[in-house]
């Protein structure tokens, strides 16, 4: 049997409301709590492409900060490449990539700086880095503005510095966050091609997308989230074979529909 | 120690491109003094050099006998002119609307007064404002030789020597060395400008690597490396600290410079000062501002963070400002001393600290507790930013 890359059991995150949170649910009494993931589990095998669907709150974005270490969850455990997320947090953040469609860059250094950074603060021998920061900028054409500001750069530029970034470690896992949203088609493509290539090269890779196109030509495996639960969780060839709509968008709403009602 | 290096040699860099952080960090306590003691100084000359050189419309009312002998020392003085026919009803009004610079309005009584051996009366009218009173001078010095011929006068027809009116002939000797009285004067400023900048460098990069860096979202990239917060906090720490002194030691060029460039101040004062503050004077200053900034960073640091962007870090900053400030000036202020309780107060501990060092008079167990404080201080402004760095509605509050 094969262990899985990630394993999410059971999972909780519980936040407290702030006081605007508060106000804007009509006076809720303070110390009250929201429940962001309620008892999530699934798991992504090794190679394979998960994708996790949902619309707007419904805890994606929770869920993936959740695998990637930056919060811990209230309860449940998370097991990402052998290393229990909780115990030994630092070993999960060195398997793992970690992009989102939100994050900015230093826009005074230069791609070549950037990268060296991440580089460094992931332990890169010095030979190492050198020969991947050369094939991904080749990869990915960068060579041509490698020493220019990222503040002067266009977007399709500076979203492959965010993919160079994410690659210099050379991760099992990568995990993606909305990393399209806000992206024009060609610079999309990028991101497609990179989840593409690290399946390619026998990468696991979990990702959010709003975008149903891109879940249906990537996902090999399928979850969708809403309320903090899990309405689906399978085999993306299981979830086709049994839609009662004609395409994934349509059996995404009727599901989220049927949980709302 | 590698990764907090990494940390701070990539934020070092950062902040060095960031035009605001250079601006308040470099520009500004380079530049403030010599432009300011520029401007002052040059704005008091050419005032000054322009009420000595004025010719001063004088009036003088002085009825027939001594009084004359002021009119007459009056048009003798050198920029003035007598204006005659003065109504007496108007002196007050012309000299309050700039037609005469000042008037004198002698007794009508005068003679009959002096004769008595009493002080005849006189009254001068003047109007100073922002002219530092040159005007005034120039016509009191007239004034005052005038009633010195008539006292010598009078002396000499009663027979007797002039400083029989002076009962004491008492001579002043101050025992404070140079330095302890430059120390006092010059040791209450420099602190507080050292104070004020080292919050001033230390303000910027403290928005910029916290909530700048929230705002910008590279700070969820940075998490998930793997490296530990702490050592994260601590090279972002160095930088902001590293700001807040360079910005201190650069007030204190700019103020060598804006000294230097100043021929108010005379070469033997300046030499006088540049010995007392050696290098060993300048290197204790230091350690002392050592673990402040590091106090300082960590308040800056932890409402940076608690804010969802540069701008709010900035409105709740600001008003730290005054409660930097406020400290730093009562070290200024004549009678409040180094002793057990102000060596326990953050700022003012500084600031009575380096006075008592420039003047040479600091007592060690004061020293010491002032060392005691500061580093209590900065490790609880560490462990107050670390607190609030670990927590996750700070990081990803938005």
């Amino acid at each position: 049997m094969v262990l899985p890359v990630i394993a999410v059991e059971n999972i909780r995150k519980t936040f407290r409301l702030s006081r605007e949170q508060r106000r804007e649910r009509g006076g809720v009494a303070r110390g009250a709590t929201v429940d962001a993931v309620a008892g999530v589990s699934f798991t992504c095998q090794p190679g394979r492409i998960f994708s996790l669907l949902g619309p707007n709150g419904a805890g994606k974005t929770t869920t993936l900060r959740l695998i990637a270490t930056m919060l811990r969850p209230t309860a449940g455990s998370i097991r990402v490449g052998g290393h229990d997320a909780l115990a030994h947090p630092e070993r999960v953040r060195r398997v793992l990539g970690f992009l989102t469609g939100s994050t900015r860059l230093y826009d005074r250094l230069s791609p070549d700086e950037l990268v060296r950074y991440h580089a460094d603060l992931h332990g890169v021998p010095r030979a190492q880095y050198q020969q991947r920061r050369d094939e991904i900028f080749a990869r990915l054409g960068m060579e041509g503005f490698a020493r220019q500001r990222i503040g002067k750069l266009s977007t399709g530029m500076k979203q492959k510095v965010s993919i160079a970034r994410t690659l210099i470690h050379d991760p099992e896992v990568l995990v993606l966050d909305e990393a399209t949203a806000g992206l024009d088609v060609v610079a999309s493509r990028g991101i497609v091609e990179l989840i593409r290539g690290a399946k390619e090269r026998g990468k696991t890779v979990l990702f959010s997308t709003h975008r149903m196109g891109e879940a249906s030509q990537l996902s090999d495996d399928l979850a969708i989230i809403h309320e903090g639960r899990l309405l689906f969780s399978g085999a993306y060839a299981d979830f086709t074979r049994d839609m009662r709509t004609a395409s994934l968008e349509d059996e995404f709403i009727r599901i989220v529909e049927e949980a709302r009602a | 120690m590698s990764t907090i290096f990494t940390v701070f040699r990539k934020e070092l860099l950062d902040t060095w491109r960031d035009r605001r952080t250079i601006v308040f960090m470099v520009i500004i306590p380079l530049l403030l003094f010599p432009v300011l003691f520029k401007i002052m100084f040059t704005v008091q000359e050419s005032q000054a050099d322009k009420e000595r050189a004025k010719t001063l419309r004088v009036a003088c009312l002085a009825p027939e006998g001594t009084a004359q002998r002021l009119v007459e020392m009056l048009r003798g003085g050198e920029g003035i002119e007598v204006v005659a026919d003065v109504p007496r009803d108007s002196i007050m009004a012309f000299t309050r609307d700039g037609r005469l610079d000042g008037a004198f309005v002698v007794a009508d009584d005068f003679d009959a007064t002096l004769s008595e051996l009493g002080p005849g009366r006189i009254d001068f009218y003047y109007k100073s404002t922002d002219d530092q009173g040159i005007a005034r001078a120039r016509l009191r010095k007239i004034a005052d030789a005038f009633e010195e011929a008539l006292l010598v006068e009078r002396f000499e027809g009663l027979g007797w020597k002039r400083n029989i009116v002076e009962g004491v002939d008492l001579r002043t000797h101050n025992l404070a060395s140079t330095q302890e009285q430059i120390g006092k004067q010059v040791g209450g400023f420099l602190p507080y400008i050292f104070v004020i900048f080292c919050f001033m460098g230390s303000m910027y990069p403290a928005i910029d690597l916290g909530a700048g860096e929230k705002e910008r979202g590279t700070l969820e990239t940075l998490l998930t490396a793997p490296v530990n917060r702490f050592h994260i906090l601590l090279g972002k720490f160095g930088v902001i600290v590293l700001s807040g002194l360079v910005s201190a030691v650069v007030s204190i060029g700019g103020l060598y410079i804006g000294v230097r460039q100043s021929r108010e101040i005379p070469d033997e004062f300046f030499a006088m000062v540049t010995r007392i503050l050696g290098v060993d004077t300048i290197l204790i200053v230091l350690s002392l501002l050592l673990p402040l900034t590091v106090f300082f960073a960590g308040v800056l640091l932890s409402i940076s963070l608690t804010a969802r962007g540069f701008k709010e870090a900035q409105s709740m900053i600001s008003p730290l400002n005054i409660a930097v400030i406020i400290p730093a000036i009562l070290g200024m202020l004549p009678g409040i001393e180094l002793n057990a309780v102000t060596a326990l107060v953050p700022v003012l501990n500084v600031s009575l600290a380096t006075k008592e060092i420039i003047a040479g008079t600091i007592r060690a167990p004061d020293l010491a507790l002032v060392y005691a404080s500061l580093v209590v201080f900065a490790v609880l402004g560490l462990w107050g930013a670390t607190l609030w760095f670990r927590r996750e509605s700070t990081i990803f509050r938005s």
